[in-house]
């Protein structure tokens, strides 16, 4: 029975106030679309960048007649990859021996292998580490431990600084970028819950002389807000959806999709934004109201 | 305008009152009540009188005497400074906050500006106190157009309240005020947006829900309706209780 009622009077009130019905329903459609899309974005560029971190890898090249005029020996070889994977940093260490390195290079380059008279490459440690970041350190441990036998340590280190350093800008954009959109879509919303609230005082001050609980007083208001913030969600799942199916194939033709980077399952970001349009309406309407209940 | 022929409903001491105890003498009863509006405005000092069950009061004094905020803390929108007040048997400054809405539930309110939704008929407006109540349906159904006919607006129940006149609102409201048989009428001038006839009508009305049994207190600036009704009167003065007079007149005599 109180239940009918608070719906009755929700619904009264809605379809009664439609401009703000409407604004407020439009303003949760702008905020959760655009936290949606920087959700999709974002978590699919982070896990590209988790991509490119994890081709990072340090380069131990072992001694060979050519370069330092003797080959390194097993020994002075299985010493540096123990005292590698020894280290917390490493996560593996991969022995290629020269024979190997040889075929890799035939099939990427095979007219630059053609005719050569003898294998020329080194054998080779590939250090794989838990943390990109932590290259660098690997790297210098190499040298610094005193062994022998190594020509040199390669970990590309402009180029792994630079991709270090653009994963580190995208993940502070985009948690930025969230938070930003979070406050601004709250602040909206409480802000024409706030007016709505305001144009109906008259009808609060009624329902407090009459003898209504706070709860019968609220009940009404935050059904509102339930209801803008779920049609708001909603209609930004079904403007995503329509993005995703329509508009970024468009643009993924041009870009390259071998890499196994992968954005947000869409379900779940269709989740969280459903969910945060019904926090956002009823805690918005609930905790503005506050205010004027105080008859 | 003339009086509607409508019997005076008859109303039953209210049931299941939730704190108003039948067993208490008194309607209302100040006990030196005093009330400081922050920093130093004293609206009214060591204020006391006893209203009984049944009375017809009326409440005058200038502006600034604090009539208003005796209304106010009755209805217990404010809280006394010092001193304590009973309505119906109850301590207000010992009724928790939650208890608020079942107080007001006991006490019918009318205001100068009638204080209706425009957005509802007058049926709608009446059934609104009652909805917010938790009435069944059925009974909402039965005493709505039961109150309105008593105030003579029986034929009136689908004017929303543009489409009434001032004298007719305040018949809306006042019907809103007592559909649930509240053992109190507060009155805030009520008559203070309304020419003098129309004044008439709604002192007839009030009149007969005061004999049906209903205390009614009434805040007034109308000197001509205090000095023909010979009620009792209440003075107030600077926040003071200046005057208590048995059967008064606007002016003390």
């Amino acid at each position: 029975m109180r239940l009918r009622i608070v719906l009755a009077e929700a619904w009264r009130s809605l379809a009664a106030n439609a401009s703000t019905t409407i604004a407020a329903t439009m303003t949760v459609l702008i905020g959760m679309f655009l936290l949606g899309l920087s959700i999709g974005l974002g978590s699919w560029v982070l896990s590209w960048s988790n991509h490119v971190k994890r081709e990072l890898v340090v380069d131990v090249y072992f001694c060979t007649k050519l370069t330092c005029g003797n080959d390194a020996t097993k020994s002075q070889e299985e010493k540096i990859a123990n005292m590698l994977s020894s280290m917390g940093e490493v996560k593996e260490v991969q022995f290629i021996s020269k024979a190997e390195a040889l075929q890799m290079m035939e099939k990427k380059s095979p007219e630059l292998t053609k005719g050569l008279p003898s294998n020329p490459l080194p054998d080779a440690l590939k250090v794989l580490p838990n943390r990109a970041e932590d290259i660098e350190k690997i790297a210098a441990a190499v040298p610094s431990s005193g062994a022998t036998g190594v020509e040199k340590v390669d970990y590309g280190k402009k180029t792994a600084k630079r991709i270090l350093r653009v994963a580190r800008v995208i993940e502070i954009v985009f948690l930025l970028a969230v938070i930003v959109l979070l406050a601004a879509s709250t602040l909206l919303i409480a802000n024409t819950i706030r007016l709505s609230i305001f144009a109906r005082r008259r009808e609060i001050e009624v329902m407090k002389l009459v003898g209504a609980t706070n709860w019968f007083v609220r009940g009404p208001f935050m059904l509102e807000g339930l209801i803008c913030g779920i049609a708001g969600a909603a209609l930004a799942v079904v403007l995503l959806l329509l993005g995703k199916t329509i508009a970024l194939p468009a643009i993924l033709g041009q870009i390259d999709d071998s890499s196994d980077a992968q954005a947000l399952a869409f379900l779940w970001n269709a989740a969280i934004l459903i969910g945060f349009g019904l926090l956002l309406g009823a805690a918005g309407s609930g905790f503005t109201i506050r205010r004027f209940l105080k008859v | 305008m003339k009086t509607p022929e409508v019997p005076a409903v008859e109303q039953t001491p209210t049931n299941g009152l939730d704190g108003f105890s039948a067993a208490a003498a008194a309607m209302i009863l100040f006990e030196d009540v005093t009330k400081i509006y922050e920093p130093d405005v004293a609206a009214l000092n060591a204020v006391s009188f006893v209203i009984e069950k049944g009375e017809f009061v009326f409440i005058v004094g200038a502006s600034g005497s604090g009539k208003s905020t005796l209304v106010r803390l009755l209805l217990k929108e404010l809280e006394a400074t010092q001193g304590r007040i009973f309505v119906g048997g109850r301590d207000l400054g010992r009724l928790k906050r939650g208890k608020v809405p079942m107080l007001r539930r006991n006490i019918g309110c009318v205001f100068q500006d009638f204080k209706l939704l425009s957005d509802r008929t007058a049926y709608e407006n009446v059934a609104y106190a009652l909805r917010v109540q938790g009435e069944s349906r059925n009974a909402i159904r039965r005493k709505v157009p039961e109150v309105l006919s008593l105030v003579g607006l029986a034929d009136k129940m689908t004017s929303y309240p543009d489409q009434l006149s001032g004298g007719e609102q305040q018949r809306v409201s006042i019907a809103r005020a007592v559909v649930n048989h509240p053992p109190l009428l507060v009155c805030d001038e009520p008559t203070g947006n309304l020419d003098p006839d129309t004044s008439v009508g709604i002192m007839q009305l009030l009149y007969r829900i005061n004999r049906s049994g209903t205390t009614i207190l009434m805040v007034t600036h109308d000197r001509e309706m205090v000095d023909k009704m010979r009620r009792r009167v209440i003075g107030l003065e600077e926040g003071r209780l200046a005057r208590d007079e048995r059967r008064g007149g606007y002016e003390s005599e």
